[in-house]
Order: structure tokens, then C-alpha cells, then sequence
């Protein structure tokens, strides 16, 4: 789990998952996710299972990156299409818990040196942190008066 | 030989699983004369404090029903949980939090606000909200505590067994009562039911085409409904493929599709995020115009997805 001391020195947690087949395989991968924290290249964005991106948020992530094959463009046929269904489908899920659905994002396109990745996660986690955590819905203060007072019983 | 002391306990819910304890009809004589009922509020008058009196783990099995959801909930599964060797979670609000867990969507604010001011059918003009304390006549009079937030029973205290369903069928429960007699449990934390899908047993899985391919998503109501024909292949949403097996697919005999009451299938912690893969895997669309257009016919992808475990899903803990 992330320590946050303050909402000031917050600094949002992206889980990012590229495919290999068309983001970073001309880099040193090594070099890369040294520069890049949890950075997760894959074999097909089509093997994200919804679990894998709510067990990340479990984790302690605060927005999944996802970054696929162009469209029509997966080496196993539609994996991306897949990937780009269960993101849909997963975001309105998302929202409908009251869970911003701009916490999971993905891409579809090309870049064999990986350059744009680090800028990307930095974009995602920019646009977080207007968002702040994933955090504990509060709602004891928005409670009526009469019923704070009314604790401890007993 | 002292005959083993039951307890079976009603908390947060409907009453439905307690009625489905006396559906198993005469074999309840059988299990009354092999069991002594040490609690059973909705059929016996015994009192807590008599539960209270006794030594702790007096009680060989209490099987307790509901959600938490408030503090008096909350001492009766603590005070079941130090007195019994054993505790079955029975039904789907005691396993995941069950439907009155859709609840943890809206604030006690909200809550009481509608319940004691906002309701068509309120008279309220002095604003009273339930106090867990108040004096009147110079005596307190007091009242649980309504928490935050529905919790699952596991939430709360350590469960031993898990028997889904809302209710859990006749038959499971015939098989968890024997399976206690007898002494023949399964691993501690064991589901009492099938591990496999409800899929795997259901009578319309041989229709389903090579590939399923939905293009619209129909609401239950809005169709005519083919039986033996799957219902995912009639674009309506069935949770059969997520869900665990053991029911007796009884929805699915009336022609209704499921909606989840059994929880994940075994090794799933979360039964919505699998139905949304298996969801997304079969929908036949590509352009995001069609996707949004396809998706955004469910209406209500919460309580739909988790209309039984929203409680117990990873995410809403998460959330707190
Ligand atoms: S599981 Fe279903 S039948 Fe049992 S108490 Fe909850 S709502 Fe009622
Ligand atoms: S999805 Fe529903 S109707 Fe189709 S096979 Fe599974 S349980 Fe049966
Ligand atoms: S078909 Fe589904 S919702 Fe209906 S009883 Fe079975 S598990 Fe529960």
C-alpha cells in the first residue's frame, strides 16, 4: 500500500500494461522500467482480465494505463478490441459505484521505442491527481447534526 | 450422550432464509430431536441472555442469517461467534452482504433522510432521526446503532462455512445439516455447494452457438424469451457464467435468467469484475460508437453486476 502523508505530497499511482507487439520492443526494457514505477509490458492487452485491473486498484493503484495494438492491428486477431470492450464496459461499471471512470484509460496505437510511455503515464497521473485517491467514500460529516452526536450509546 | 446445541440467528435480512430452514419440511422434526435449539428467535422464545450464560463454544453450530448492519447485529454475531465451535454464514446476505448490501451506494444520510423526513408518507414535523440513546421520563431509552455502511458476516466475525442463496435451496440445506450431524465438513472456509459454474448444469448450455455474439442488449421484460435457448444467445443477461452452481437453476425453470444470488464461482473473490470479462469477451462490436451503444443498454451495471455482493466486492472495500 502507498503511504500518503498529505494531500500535498500525493503523487498518484499508475499501473500501466503495454503490449509488446507495438509499444517499447526496439527499447531496453530494463532502462525503462527504471524509469517508469509499476510498468507492466505484456503479450496482448487482450489477456487484461477485469479482475487484473480491480485487483491494481486494490493494490493501492490509483488509474490503469492501458496500451494496446492499433485497431486492426493485434497479432492475435482482436485482443485490443477485447481489451477495449472490457475497458468500456468496466468503466461504466466504475461509475456507477460513484468510482471516476477516468481511472482507466487505454490507448490503441503504435510506438516501438516506448518514448511516449513515461509521457503518457505522466498525462494519466496529471489528470489523478485533480481526481485525488481512490479513497474511502466519507460520509459520516455529511451526516444531520442529531445523529453524530448520537454516538458511543451504551 | 447431551444432544448438540443449535443456534440459528436472523440479522440484517429479509426473514426469507429462516423460512427456507423450515422448508425442509419434516426432516426439521429429525433435526429437532438429534439438535438442541438453543436460539431461533423466529420460531423459539429464548432469550440472549441466555445464550450469554453459556460457556463459550457450548453451541456446536449456529447458523446465522442477514447482513450487519447495525450495532445490535453486530454483538449477536460476536456473542454466536464466542459461544459456538462452528458458524454456517447461510444465505446470500450473510455470505456477500446479499441485496440489501445495494444500500452501501447510498449515505445514512441519505437514508434516514428519506426514511424519516422525505417519504411521501411521513409526518415528521419536529425532525426527529432515531438516537441510539434518549431520556424520557427521566429513563434512557436506547436503540442499535445504524452503521455507514451493510457488511458481510465475515466482515465482522470468522466464519466457518458459507452455504449461498437467496434462500439457500432445500436440498443444500438438508446436505449442510447431515454434513454437520455426521460430522463429515469439508475444509474450514469451505463453500457447502458445487464449485463449478451454473452454466455447467444448465439445461440451455447445449443451444449456445459455437460462438456467442451479442450485438443488443434485451431487458427480460422487453422480450419473448425462448426457453432452452440460452439467454445470453437472446442478448439478455444471465450471470449463470459467473455465478456458482447449486440452485437448481430455479430461476432459469421459470425462464428468468440468473442474477447471481450464489456468488463467484470457487477461487473468484469477485463476481462482477469476472462477469464483465466474460461480458466484454462475447459482445460483437468494435467501433467505440457501437460499444457505448451496446454497454450503455444496461441499465444499472451496479446492481446488475453485484445486485447480490456488492458488500463483499474488492473494489466498494476498497472504497471503505
Ligand atoms: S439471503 Fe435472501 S432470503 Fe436470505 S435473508 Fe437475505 S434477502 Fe432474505
Ligand atoms: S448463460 Fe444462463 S442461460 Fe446461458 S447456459 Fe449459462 S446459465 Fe444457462
Ligand atoms: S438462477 Fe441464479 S439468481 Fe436464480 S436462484 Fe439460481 S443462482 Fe440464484
Amino acid at each position: 500500500m502507498l503511504r500518503r502523508a498529505t494531500l500535498s505530497e500525493y503523487k498518484p499511482k499508475v499501473v500501466c500494461f503495454s503490449c509488446k507487439f507495438s509499444w517499447g520492443y526496439l527499447t531496453d526494457e530494463a532502462k525503462l522500467s527504471n524509469e517508469i514505477e509499476n510498468w507492466i509490458p505484456i503479450i496482448c492487452t487482450g489477456k487484461i482480465d477485469a479482475t487484473h485491473i480491480i485487483n491494481a486498484f486494490e493494490e493501492g493503484a490509483d488509474g490503469v494505463l492501458i496500451l494496446g495494438c492499433p485497431e486492426g492491428d493485434c497479432h492475435y486477431q482482436d485482443g485490443n478490441y477485447e481489451a477495449k470492450k472490457r475497458v468500456y464496459l468496466l468503466r461504466t461499471l466504475l461509475e456507477s459505484m460513484g468510482i471516476e471512470k477516468e481511472r482507466i484509460r487505454i490507448e490503441l496505437s503504435t510506438d516501438p521505442e516506448g518514448k511516449r510511455i513515461p509521457q503518457l503515464v505522466k498525462e494519466m497521473s496529471k489528470g489523478l491527481r485533480k481526481l485525488g485517491p481512490l479513497r474511502k467514500a466519507e460520509t459520516a460529516d455529511k451526516m444531520p447534526k442529531e445523529v453524530i452526536k448520537a454516538k458511543g450509546g451504551k | 450422550m447431551a444432544k448438540p446445541k443449535v443456534a440459528i440467528c436472523w440479522l440484517g435480512g429479509c426473514g426469507g432464509c429462516d423460512e427456507a430452514v423450515v422448508d425442509i419440511n419434516e426432516v426439521i422434526l429429525g433435526v429437532a430431536s438429534a439438535v438442541d435449539f438453543v436460539l431461533w428467535p423466529v420460531a423459539l422464545d429464548f432469550k440472549y441472555h441466555s445464550v450469554e450464560g453459556m460457556k463459550n463454544g457450548e453451541i456446536a453450530l449456529s447458523v446465522i442469517n442477514g447482513n450487519v448492519r447495525n450495532s445490535e447485529q453486530e454483538e449477536v454475531a460476536k456473542l454466536l461467534r464466542e459461544k459456538s465451535q462452528l458458524v454456517l454464514g447461510f444465505g446470500s446476505c450473510a455470505c456477500f452482504g446479499g441485496t440489501p448490501g445495494l444500500a452501501n451506494l447510498t449515505t445514512k444520510e441519505d437514508i434516514f433522510n428519506w426514511v424519516y423526513r422525505d417519504a411521501p408518507t411521513v409526518v415528521n414535523p419536529d425532525g426527529n432521526y432515531p438516537q441510539i440513546s434518549t431520556r424520557v421520563a427521566g429513563k434512557e431509552l436506547t436503540l442499535p446503532e445504524f452503521y455507514k455502511h451493510v457488511h458481510a458476516l465475515n466482515d465482522i466475525i470468522d466464519v466457518d462455512y458459507y452455504l449461498p442463496g437467496c434462500p439457500p435451496p432445500p436440498h443444500l440445506v438438508m446436505y449442510a445439516v447431515s454434513a454437520v450431524l455426521e460430522n463429515k465438513l469439508p475444509p474450514k472456509g469451505s463453500t457447502l455447494a458445487p464449485q463449478r459454474a451454473l452454466c455447467d448444469s444448465c439445461k440451455r448450455n447445449n443451444s449456445k452457438p459455437e460462438r456467442l455474439a451479442i450485438r443488443e442488449i434485451k431487458r427480460i421484460h422487453e422480450v419473448e424469451t425462448t426457453p432452452d435457448i440460452c439467454f445470453l444467445a437472446q442478448g439478455v443477461i444471465c450471470l449463470g457464467i459467473a455465478t456458482r452452481d447449486g440452485c437448481g437453476e430455479s430461476c432459469l425453470n421459470i425462464n428468468i435468467p440468473c442474477r447471481g444470488c450464489f456468488g463467484p464461482v470457487e477461487g473468484v473473490a469477485d463476481s462482477g469484475a469476472k462477469f464483465v470479462s466474460a461480458l466484454a469477451s462475447i459482445l460483437d462490436v468494435q467501433s467505440d460508437e457501437d460499444i457505448a451503444r451496446v454497454v450503455d443498454q444496461i441499465i444499472d451495471p451496479v446492481g446488475y453486476m453485484y445486485r447480490f455482493s456488492l458488500p463483499a466486492s474488492t473494489l466498494r472495500k476498497k472504497q471503505g
